[in-house]
């Protein structure tokens, strides 16, 4: 078999690595919205920087990205990019009226 | 196992490669679905935050809590049965499949209740006491039914594809070397969850 057909099997200790993260991460997004509830702008930043730590983290390891070719990292990245262009314009246009 | 049906030109009809790109390019439309409703919250919240804060504590944070647990928890079973069959252990396999699926019902029922809750309040769009909320309240019940609606639908579709998944261990057309079926039914699961991930601090906790 060659190198390139070679299938990485992800560990389950990974697997459940990755769990106890997303677990913890979960945890701390609840806390800081239920008991943060005053620092109000504060807690959407940071409920939004926690989620995308949680979607990198589901990407990279359970959807196999880490050990995907290159191209998957290349093509996420690409509709990344398109989505934030929207978002970007979209700002602007509101901004603008 | 048969395997007397051959493409006409390649003569290979097992294409792991592909099958896993011809998945990612669907996962991208829906990632720009999604996206695209995440547009629309984005530009609706900015212009009524108070309202979405108010209606956003209308919504039960615990349920909400306990879902996202469910479903992070659904992510690791349906990825380890991916392992377990890679690694020849079909029983496990189909076993940590079953879990996800019930993972998916429990997911549905705790949205069952809540939905529930808010009909009986009367707080479906169309319905009374909708109707009397001032607009950025309407907007934000009218984009959380609609998109934890469409992500519910997801849920359903997703349980049914392992359901699939799991007649084809069975059956022995999904096995340690071919695999790709549930590859996919993994890849799509893992989706679902990522979606929620974005909805649960958006809708319950914004405030």
């Amino acid at each position: 078999m060659s190198d390139e057909n070679t299938v990485h099997i992800t560990s389950y200790k990974e697997h459940i690595s990755t769990w106890a993260a997303l677990m913890l991460l979960t945890f701390m997004t609840v806390a800081v919205s239920v008991f943060g509830a005053e620092l109000r702008t504060l807690s959407v930043a940071t409920a939004m920087i926690i989620a995308t730590v949680k979607a990198t983290a589901v990407g990279y390891y359970f959807m196999h990205i880490k050990y995907d070719p290159k191209l998957y990292k290349w093509m996420m990245g690409t509709v990344l990019a398109l989505f934030v262009f929207f978002m970007i314009m979209l700002t602007i246009d509101y901004l603008t009226r | 196992m048969d395997y007397s049906f051959h493409l006409p030109n390649s003569g290979h009809n097992f294409d792991p490669k592909s099958s896993k790109l011809g998945m990612w390019l669907f996962l991208y439309t829906e990632l720009l679905l999604f996206g695209g409703l995440f547009l629309v919250y984005m530009v609706y919240r900015e212009l009524n935050s108070e309202a979405f804060l108010l209606a956003s504590f209308k919504l039960n944070v615990w349920m909400g809590t306990f879902n996202t647990l469910l479903l992070i928890t659904s992510s690791l079973t349906i990825a380890m049965s991916i392992t377990a069959l890679q690694k020849g252990n079909k029983k496990l396999s189909i076993n940590l499949m079953w879990l996800t699926i019930l993972a998916a019902l429990g997911f549905l029922v705790v949205k069952y209740f809540e939905w529930g809750a808010k009909f009986e309040h009367g707080l479906f769009p169309g319905m009374d006491h909708y109707g009397s909320l001032p607009l950025g309240e309407r907007l934000y019940f009218y984009l959380y039914f609609f998109m934890t609606g469409l992500h519910g639908l997801h849920v359903i579709i997703g349980a049914i594809f392992i359901l699939f998944v799991i007649h084809g261990v069975k059956k022995g057309t999904v096995t340690p070397e071919r695999f790709s079926l549930s590859e996919n039914a993994g890849l799509y699961w893992h989706f679902v969850d990522l979606i929620w991930i974005y909805l649960f601090p958006l809708f319950y906790l914004i405030h």
